[in-house]
């Protein structure tokens, strides 16, 4: 735990998590990010899986969201190791948060995996005349992996093993 | 009377009942709002140019209200288990404000100034601007509701 101590005991963090506003404003952020771009990734995986978007190709989708995913995804990053590092006696030990890492982490994997063989690979896919299993795989993945993502995010608060 | 009781019933005394409305409350208004947004986003020639507004908005319309009908539902679960810490709460009502007007807004101007042929870029512009920010407003409500007592 003294890792996690000298973490929150950083001036700002512990300035930044005592404060009545910035916090809340900072998870509202988290959140709005979420909203956002929550809606890209549910569409693009929606593309993919050809289930909407006909007229647009996959390369519009993936290529036309990109830039908005990466600066969403950068503000949510921000935004949520802030709020982690400001608790951090309080998330160390807790389950969820961790699980929550590790579906961080696994969506770093699938991007690794999926990357090079369906999202840089989108003009491939629009003249396959049927979506190729791999990129159905994909999709079905991210949208697994982004639901387990918020769900533990919202059971972070529920654990009830930190007594501080 | 009675079916509020059940509701609350089921979520106070089910350890797991009231996390999983608020999941489905985030998943809800993720694809709900999200899916505005991405219509918003075109108003604003910000994305998926090759496409139309009124395109979008025939494409994510149906995600939009199936989205919105679970945030609606789960969200309206998660006021009757506890009615009272809801009522007294500063917040809170101003978020149903906003929510109302979001709705209104969302399926009378935005919708109408989405679905046109060819729409002045400003009037695209500020209308989509202000759904933006109603929609997020309704968001910073929610956690606000959480935290301002």
């Amino acid at each position: 735990m003294n890792i996690a101590h000298s973490i929150q005991s950083i001036d700002f963090l512990t300035a930044f998590s005592e404060s009545v506003l910035a916090y809340p404003i900072v998870l509202s952020t988290h959140l709005t990010c979420i909203a956002l771009f929550g809606g890209m990734i549910l569409m693009t995986n929606l593309r993919l899986l050809g289930l909407t978007f006909k007229s647009l190709t996959i390369t519009e989708m993936v290529t036309g969201f990109r830039p908005w995913k990466r600066a969403g995804g950068t503000v949510m990053i921000a935004t949520g190791m802030l709020l982690a590092a400001s608790e951090a006696e309080k998330y160390a030990p807790n389950p969820y948060f961790w699980t929550k890492m590790i579906v961080l982490g696994l969506i770093g994997v699938h991007a690794l995996i999926f990357r090079p063989i369906v999202y840089n690979q989108t003009e491939e896919l629009d003249r396959s005349p049927t979506i190729p299993t791999r990129a159905r795989v994909a999709a079905l993945l991210s949208l697994a992996l982004w639901i387990a993502m918020f769900t533990m995010g919202r059971l972070i608060a529920y654990w009830e093993g930190y007594e501080g | 009377m009675l079916l509020q009781n059940a509701i609350a019933d089921a979520l106070n005394n089910t350890e797991w009942a009231f996390p999983l409305a608020e999941c489905i409350h985030i998943g809800g208004f993720a694809v709900g709002i999200g899916s505005i947004a991405l219509v918003d986003f075109r108003m604003l020639n910000l994305g998926l140019r090759h496409e139309t507004a009124a395109r979008i908005l025939r494409y994510t319309e149906p995600w939009t209200l199936i989205a919105l009908v679970f945030v609606l539902f789960s969200g309206a679960a998660l006021f009757l288990s506890q009615t009272n810490i809801y009522l007294m709460n500063l917040i809170f009502p101003l978020k149903m404000y906003v929510l109302l007007a979001a709705l209104i807004y969302n399926f009378t101007v935005h919708r109408k100034v989405a679905a046109m042929e060819n729409p002045p870029p400003v009037l695209s512009k500020v209308v989509a601007i202000v759904s933006l920010l109603l929609w997020v407003s309704v968001v910073f409500g929610g956690i606000f509701t959480g935290f301002l007592e």
